[in-house]
């Protein structure tokens, strides 16, 4: 019934556009107090050059074949710079023939000394991708390279051949790190030849995850060393503000950037939408989703291929469950919606590929999986539910649609949460941000003793042996107290029996996926892989796990062994989990005055669980039950910053501890969202937590990013001496660096927070500024000026 | 974040939070903190000991040698291998004793012995290290006693001790002797011979059941790693003593196997390996010696 509701809405909302101009016009014409701002890229003409007097005969024909006469400007730019004897970062958009930049010179390099090459990708299906391109342009020219993949789905047999005959190996950093590093006496031959290390995506290689492939790329640069090759690198990446430097930091080495692409773009539409106001009083808007749902099934009926993005696998299985209410409620014609998120099988993600390439559906619901290069094909519009938390990512979603010659349309919707609400209602901010840069601190402690204690395996180290910036001794002294080295003299050796790649995963800390087994049937069929860190959040008992919209029901988690059973189910309704965390302060490094109060830079201990779920009702949303959880705390030591003022400073300032406690919690939210923008970190690496003295906690945040800040958790903390403080953390074990630049920029914060909560167009607080607000405060004196009291007190 | 400044902060962490207080030597603090995050037992270097057994050939490389009498030197007939007849004097029976099982290029071989049948007698050879850095010296010792057409004798060499050595050479960029020389492993023809037979497969349980041999006060095979480390480190070498024991049985049970493989009767030679024609069955079949 709800369903049958849904399908009349969407029909009795068709635009009747035929085209994305069309589809835009109506838009604009229709929804104009929803669209904050309204920019059009102009279409970009695309600029060629010859091909280099030094490729030969055969490549230019293989290119010939696939109708390429001429190179991209910025292909040909990589080709020189690579003759050059430069390494090169090449940083052009999506669909702008970049694999080529690296294609062309390392194929050149293959056939005409045999050289060897090895290709870097975050992901499997990234690799899968380019090697089906390689061969097949390989075919196209008959140009006898041998390229393979080279990941955990390698067979035993297989490997060996690869090692020996690969001329273009594959692969992935966990694999470098975990098994052709330690192995690297049996790639002996590969190495001997190794000319070119090509990295795509090097943007997601930030944070934890970038600095361990840089420290993986020191291991590999040391082996290379040894088996006396040293390979040209040739990376790529999205746009991000920093190419040249990220890139650097990463290979530790001198890069050339090449920045200017040289590929034709058609015209694009990007609309920044922000949803209605439903409750001017409490500033309440209209979901997002509920906005992102009606676009798409604009777009759609307009005939427009389209993508929308969503901010979590549960929220692109909500989507793609009311898209296919309206779209695929006729089973007996084919589908025309399709959910794509990790978690998914290879196989079922593969087959989505397909249909989007050659346009058998027409929309697809996605998670930020989709944003990197995996080959969909062009698509005609854009919907992104939500800010995705940085400039960068945003376009990279924005520029999934986009074709060579047609206008696309990209939108992006406000959810209510006040990042959101700030980049909305800042165009301005939006158009002319540079993108982010990409931070990694490949020098942190735990990932440097982590890689040293890895290389120590690979080869012995010397004494007064420099990895990466570092001189290792210290280091190496420290492990040869734990065992695992041995010192004679002036070399450490490897001396343990472990293997010490397998107890360090370069992508997070905790290891071991979940699988996902539907018993519905009688038989076990896995279904999904869930990875570890969201384990908790979304395989407890009780929950509703859905893939492809279809709900199953979790029945038992298995948590050591790893599995969670489900049954197929039929519920109106999904579940989302309610988190809490745990702040403890260990150790101080740094302190300063901040107005009346204090501002620390330091060490946490942060715990967080997973208390219980509600169950939310399809369509209505309305909360209609509560389950508890019992699984085991997720820990975390960690860097943070945090303000605090006394109760003295506090009591001066207000009447009622009441007030100074709402005062306090909404500051807290408005610094935590300049932080963000900020650092221009994403949301999930900055935490936020509100609590007394040296420990905190708080609700975690929910799908939407509603943060809680109720009145009963305050009451928590009236113990002896009541100091709040506000603490905002680096969401990465060891912390990745975020907290240290935030200490230093901390009265810009606070003079930034007061701005944006004074500046805010609501009445009393709304989520955009302070938090979302209760009904019963707007009888008493204004959230937001507490807000700001409390903001001039750290001032 | 730059080294420096992670140095800084460990800096700033061991002077309490004044970030102004001067520190003699960063370097000394950065271990003292990585000391605390590994929870590193403090470890006191002893002195070296005395080498359990042999002669130092080179820095760090032990040699120990024995002879057993044998009136054994008719061919070794192998039909399960592509080399069928092979002259005793060309067949290497070898194992190595490693520093685990972990595999990669962190494992290596300690200890390397080999049995060659010389001069109407089997000689026994090992090569053992009582520093690391005796390594390239060992290897190249051991290979030295090969001649070009040298035939390997191993249990379960094929998958585990020769592509460790060849590791080992490539690491100490040496040529490979494995690279060019015929190398039978015995696990092969042993497990179709008697698969089942008995609870397993592994030397000892074969040796035992199939050959009757009886070892004493035997260290078992995994328990050397922690015996040579246990040297190495100069605590103690009394198992280091009863690796080379058992080290030495091993390769002396694998000639006795290779012998009593000469002995199986057709149709379980058959069985074993590929298809034999009569023709190239032994004019006589050899008795059964076990060697003490």
């Amino acid at each position: 019934m709800l369903a049958q509701t849904a399908l009349t809405t969407a029909q009795r909302s068709d635009l009747g556009a035929s085209s994305t101009d069309g589809l835009v016009g109506k838009l604009t014409e229709r929804y104009r107090d929803r669209i904050t701002g309204y920019f059009k890229i102009p279409a970009i003409a695309p600029r060629f050059s010859p091909f280099p007097p030094g490729m030969s005969e055969s490549l230019i024909d293989a290119l010939a074949a696939r109708g390429i006469s001429q190179l991209y400007s910025h292909q040909r730019e990589a080709w020189d710079a690579l003759a050059a004897g430069q390494n090169t970062v090449v940083v052009t958009p999506t669909a702008s023939g970049k694999s080529l930049c690296y294609h062309l010179p390392v194929i050149e390099a293959v056939r005409q000394s045999r050289a060897k090459a090895l290709y870097l990708f975050p992901t499997k299906a990234l690799a899968q991708d380019q090697v089906a391109e390689l061969l097949e342009f390989n075919r196209a020219g008959d140009l006898g390279v041998r390229a393979y993949t080279f990941d955990g789905d390698t067979p035993n047999d297989a490997r060996q051949a690869i090692r020996v005959h690969g001329d273009i190996v594959v692969s992935n950093p966990d694999m470098v790190h975990q098994a052709i590093l330690p192995h690297h006496t049996k790639w002996a031959q590969f190495f001997e030849g190794l000319r070119y290390i090509v990295i795509d995506e090097v943007h997601t290689y930030r944070g934890v995850f970038g600095s361990h492939l840089a420290n993986v790329l020191r291991r590999l640069k040391r082996i290379c060393a040894f088996y006396g090759v040293s390979p040209q690198f040739i990376l790529c990446s999205a746009t991000i503000g920093n190419p040249k430097q990220h890139a650097e930091a990463l290979i530790g080495a001198p890069v050339q950037a090449i920045t200017r692409s040289g590929a034709a773009s058609g015209e694009r539409h990007v609309l920044l939408w922000n949803p209605p106001v439903i409750n001017p009083d409490l500033g309440i808007r209209a979901s997002s989703r509920s906005q992102a749902t009606r676009l798409a099934r604009h777009a759609i009926r307009s005939k427009l291929k389209t993508i929308v993005f969503a901010q979590s696998r549960l929220m692109v299985e909500v989507i793609t469950k009311y898209l296919k209410d309206v779209f695929d409620h006729d089973p007996r014609k084919p589908e025309r919606i399709r959910a794509y998120r990790g978690g998914y099988l290879p196989t079922e993600r593969r087959e989505t590929e397909r249909a989007l390439r050659n346009g058998s559906i027409d929309g697809v619901v996605s998670t930020s999986a989709l944003e990197l290069g995996v080959d969909i094909g062009s698509l005609d519009v854009a919907i992104l539910n939500g800010y995705p938390g940085s400039i960068a990512a945003t376009w990279q979603r924005l520029g999934r649609a986009g074709r060579r010659q047609q206008p696309s349309l990209g939108v992006m919707i406000a959810s209510s949460n006040a990042l959101d609400q700030y980049v909305v209602r800042h165009p301005e901010f939006f158009q002319n941000a540079p993108p982010e840069t990409a931070r990694i601190a490949p020098d942190q402690l735990l990932i440097l003793l982590d890689h040293i204690r890895c290389a120590a395996f690979e080869l012995p180290f010397s004494a007064g042996e420099v990895f990466g910036e570092t001189v290792a001794d210290d280091f190496l002294d420290v492990l040869a107290e734990s065992g695992v080295l041995h010192r004679e003299g002036d070399r450490w050796d490897w001396i343990a029996d472990s293997y010490p790649a397998q107890a360090v995963s370069l992508r997070s800390v905790a290891d071991g996926n979940f699988v996902v087994v539907d018993r519905s049937d009688g038989k076990q069929v896995i279904i999904a892989e869930v990875d570890y860190s969201s384990a908790a959040l979304t395989l407890y008992e009780g929950a509703i796990y859905m893939v492809q919209s279809q709900p199953f029901q979790v029945e038992r988690l298995d948590w050591v062994g790893r599995k969670a059973f489900v049954s197929r189910t039929t519920v109106d309704y999904y579940t989302d989990s309610i988190d809490y965390t745990k702040l403890k302060v260990l150790e101080r490094f740094d302190g300063s005055n901040a107005g009346k109060g204090t501002c620390h830079h330091g060490e946490v201990h942060v715990v967080r669980r997973v208390s219980g779920y509600k169950k939310i009702r399809f369509y209505t949303h309305e909360n209609i039950g509560y389950g508890p959880v019992t699984l085991p705390d997720q820990e975390l030591q960690t860097t943070a910053v945090w303000w605090q003022l006394s109760q003295a400073a506090l009591a001066e300032a207000f009447t009622s501890k009441q007030d100074a406690l709402d005062g306090f919690l909404g500051a807290a939210y408005a610094l935590h969202t300049v932080a963000q923008v900020s650092v221009m970190a994403e949301g999930r690496d900055l935490q936020k937590a509100v609590g007394s003295g040296e420990t905190a906690s708080s609700s975690g945040y929910d799908q939407q990013g509603r943060g809680q800040w109720l009145a009963s958790e305050k009451a928590e903390s009236e113990d002896a001496v009541f100091s709040p403080t506000v603490h905002l953390y680096d969401n990465h074990p060891g912390g990745i660096g975020l907290s240290e630049p935030l200490f230093l920029r901390a009265a810009q914060l606070v003079n930034d927070a007061r701005e944006l909560v004074a500046r805010c167009e609501c009445k009393a607080g709304c989520p955009a500024c302070i938090g979302p607000i209760l009904a019963s405060d707007e009888d008493r004196r204004s959230p937001r000026g507490l807000a700001l009291g409390v903001l001039d007190l750290l001032a | 974040m730059s080294a420096l400044a992670s140095k800084l902060r460990a800096l700033q962490q061991q002077a309490g939070s004044a970030p102004t207080k001067s520190v003699a030597s960063p370097t000394v603090d950065i271990a003292q903190r990585l000391r605390n995050l590994v929870q590193g037992r403090e470890r006191r270097r002893a002195q070296p000991l005395v080498a359990p057994a042999g002669t130092e050939v080179a820095a760090g490389v032990y040699f120990v040698e024995r002879r057993i009498n044998s009136t054994h030197t008719c061919d070794a007939w192998m039909p399960w291998g592509d080399l069928g007849h092979v002259a005793r004097d060309r067949l290497v029976c070898f194992d190595t004793e490693t520093t685990g099982l972990a595999g990669g290029v962190g494992t290596r071989a300690f200890m390397i012995g080999a049995l060659q049948w010389h001069d109407s007698s089997l000689l026994v050879r090992q090569l053992y290290l009582t520093t690391i850095a005796g390594e390239t010296a060992m290897l190249r010792i051991f290979a030295g006693w090969l001649a070009e057409d040298s035939v390997f004798i191993s249990y379960n060499g094929r998958s585990y001790d020769a592509p460790l050595l060849k590791g080992r050479y490539r690491l100490n960029r040496l040529p490979c002797p494995f690279a060019d020389r015929g190398h039978v492993d015995l696990l092969y023809p042993t497990r179709r011979a008697w698969r089942g037979v008995w609870e397993n497969c592994r030397l000892a349980t074969i040796e035992r059941n199939l050959l009757g041999i009886v070892r004493n006060d035997d260290l078992p095979g995994s328990e050397a790693p922690a015996a040579w480390l246990s040297f190495l480190r100069g605590h103690s070498a009394v198992n280091l003593r009863r690796v080379i024991a058992h080290n030495d049985q091993d390769v002396v049970t694998l000639a006795a196997l290779l012998d009593r493989l000469q002995i199986l009767p057709l149709e379980e030679s058959a069985l074993a390996g590929k298809q034999v024609r009569t023709a190239t069955l032994p004019a006589r079949t050899p008795k059964l010696e076990i060697y003490p």
